[in-house]
């Protein structure tokens, strides 16, 4: 089987865990990593070539593929760079916090013939995709309703916050796309309340910590997600689909099934402490994902599209509770 | 001991349930009289009942009795609420105290003018697990409160003539909801969004009602609240609360009939939550009016006011309001305030 060499952008925490994932899957050949600000001992003995120069990258006739892992305002430039070089693309999320900005890269990367997948990994983690082959199968019958709590464990830097776009296309955007993905359907309308109940810092930075957003779907169900930034008990991912025939639901995954009894009472483990714990498998699976739908040249099951609309919704929850009244999704 | 006279006005479910709990497990209760228009007779016999009586006015007109258990449809409540307070009763009354808060109103100044006591069947309150998770969260276990999260689902669609006259899914359903929230919060409703769809039954379309809904709440002590209601969860009657706080979680799930795990070639199976809300609730039913009559034989204020009643009435009407008008609507603070959410 021919190798499919491939190039990551943007060698911080999410580029480091995706080349890490790279260099032990079978059939990938990890050829370079490109940051500005990279150490090359971190590559050293590795096999890899690293650089400072994306560029070198993109002119590199080897390269098939590149993630693009680089801080969120150099995603659609780079998307382009790679998409007119002729390499497919991973884009992690979001493309872009303007959808005008991510519906030209998308006319790009159409133009180019390129595959475009986006790092929405929730989808790949095995418990939500059981969730979502449940509903697929007619378990529960028709969706009434779809239920996400999504809660960190502890809040970002003030500094963080300032240039995230916002708890809702910073966070939430990963549950906008789960309700998408669990219900099969468009979000047709959004209404959401925010607080700051967590720290007064984020509240100063312009944002919010504490959340509740209802969704109104194109097929007719409803859909509720659940933000805070701080879970003093560890990452809570939860989530649940209800409908004619019946409900799933995805409870948290901890680090073991240990139970303590003692008098004090029965204790178990927190759940897995963050999201590079809680969603190791989906990262794997995502890549994975990726390289195949190179190889038999299929279209990658999540794509520019649905990093557009999660944008979109993003951007009608926010101004949602900025005008306090619901806010209808934009079309893409 | 002297037993406290109960009549009992209206003999449907819930009418002939109240009635068996006062029978067989509040001996300080004697139900003397029930009264329905459509009574059956032979049960009422059965239970030891002296009068039995298609007119309400048996129960109002006997200076024996002493309080009332009020069951009748919902849209009777205040009037029934008035004319008990008229003839001295203190009264019990099943939720929804009515539709409008204008005649609840009355009703509830008819009672307070006639120094008699007006407690109305939120039953939750009265539930062993809900109680518990009140007492947690009032004792700080989770720190300063940022959200609570109900899910009330039925079982199954009440019939037709059930819904037209029931005031609809927030008055009839989620007022419960409502209330939850207030205990469980010791805070205000402040604002409400409700979105709701008829996915179930078009019939309950057809008849002006829906049978699907979200409904997001903001307190007046900055939480954030979910509840979801269906009228129809295949499973059983789905009953589950959570309260998220600065210093963690607490979770309430359903109750099992067994706690009996199978573990089988298909997967792991428990048994599905009880079918009925008489027998989720079964504990907290007698609990409420165990209360009920322990605050009569006491003289002391019943636990949940006239003014709880009121508040939630308000609540479901600013729910009918927002999903009809498909806006937030916050209601009145001044308005909402008063009454014991503890």
């Amino acid at each position: 089987m021919k190798k499919i060499t491939i190039g990551v952008i943007g060698a911080g925490r999410i580029g480091k865990l995706h080349a890490d994932n790279l260099l032990a899957m079978p059939g990938v050949r990890l050829k370079s990593v490109a940051d500005p600000y990279l150490n090359p001992d971190d590559w050293s003995g590795r096999g890899v070539a690293p650089t400072l120069e994306p560029a070198d990258m993109f002119n590199d006739p080897e390269v098939e593929a590149v993630l693009i892992c680089s801080p969120t305002p150099t995603h659609a430039e780079f998307t382009e760079i790679a998409a007119n070089a002729g390499k497919h693309v991973f884009c992690e999320k979001p493309i872009a916090l303007d959808p005008d900005r991510v519906r030209k890269t998308l006319e790009v990367v159409e133009k180019a013939g390129v595959k475009l997948q986006v790092g929405f990994n929730r989808r790949f983690d095995p418990t939500f995709a059981r969730v979502r082959q449940a509903v697929v199968d007619g378990e529960i019958g028709t969706v009434h309703l779809v239920k996400i709590i999504a809660r960190d464990p502890s809040p970002p830097a003030p500094e963080y916050v300032a240039d995230s776009g916002g708890m809702f296309l910073d966070m939430t955007i990963h549950d906008f796309d789960m309700v998408r993905f669990l219900s099969g359907s468009e979000v047709d309308e959004v209404h959401a309340f925010g607080a700051v109940l967590v720290d007064p810092a984020i509240g100063a930075a312009g944002d919010v910590d504490t959340a509740v957003v209802t969704l109104k779907l194109a097929n007719g169900a409803l859909a509720v997600i659940e933000n805070s930034r701080k879970a003093v008990f560890g990452y809570d991912q939860r989530l649940e689909v209800f409908g004619s025939e019946g409900g799933v639901e995805a409870s948290n995954e901890l680090p073991c099934q240990v139970k303590l009894r003692t008098a004090a009472g029965i204790r178990a483990e927190n759940p897995l402490y963050f999201f590079l714990e809680r969603y190791q498998r989906s990262f794997v699976a995502e890549l994975e994902a990726f390289i195949a739908c190179i190889r038999e040249d299929r279209q990658p099951p999540v794509g520019g599209r649905d990093g557009l609309m999660s944008v979109l919704i993003g951007l009608a929850a926010g101004r949602s509770m900025v005008e306090n009244r619901p806010v209808r999704v934009e079309a893409p | 001991m002297k037993q406290t006279t109960i009549g009992v006005i209206g003999a449907g479910r819930i009418g002939r349930m109240h009635t068996e709990n006062l029978v067989h497990h509040i001996p300080e209760a004697e139900v003397r009289a029930v009264a329905s228009p459509h009574l059956d007779e032979a049960w009422a016999e059965g239970l030891g009942i002296p009068m039995r009586s298609t007119e309400n006015s048996a129960v109002f007109d006997d200076t024996k009795i002493e309080a009332v258990v009020i069951t009748a449809p919902s849209g009777r409540h205040s009037e029934l609420i008035r004319q008990a307070a008229a003839a001295g009763k203190h009264i019990f009354c099943e939720k929804p105290v009515g539709f409008e808060e204008g005649p609840i109103e009355d009703a509830i100044a008819a009672a307070n003018a006639a120094g008699v006591q007006l407690q109305v069947g939120f039953n939750r309150r009265f539930d062993p697990n809900v109680c518990r998770l009140a007492e947690a969260v009032h004792n700080g276990d989770v720190g300063e409160l940022h959200g609570l999260r109900v899910i009330n689902r039925d079982p199954a669609s009440p019939p037709i003539d059930f819904v037209r006259r029931s005031g609809g899914m927030f008055f009839d359903f989620a007022i419960h909801d409502f209330d939850t929230i207030r205990f469980l919060s010791g805070s205000e409703i402040e604002e409400i969004f409700a979105a709701g769809a008829v996915l179930i039954d078009p019939e309950i379309g057809n008849a002006g009602d829906i049978d699907t809904a979200i409904i997001t709440l903001r307190l007046a002590n900055g939480a954030l609240c979910v509840i979801d209601n269906s009228r129809q969860a295949r499973y059983g009657y789905d009953q589950r609360f959570e309260a998220f706080g600065s210093k963690g979680n607490l979770v309430v799930d359903n109750n099992r009939p067994t706690s009996m795990e199978s573990f089988l070639e298909g997967g792991v199976y428990t048994d599905l939550p009880p079918t009925t809300f008489v027998e989720r609730y079964r504990d907290a039913f007698i609990a409420e009016l165990q209360a009920f009559v322990r605050c009569l034989r006491e003289k002391k204020p019943v636990s949940v006011s006239a003014d709880d009643a009121l508040a939630a009435v308000k609540a479901a009407g600013a729910a009918k309001r927002s999903m009809d008008g498909n806006r937030p609507v916050k209601l009145d603070a001044a308005e909402a305030a008063g009454g014991s959410t503890r």
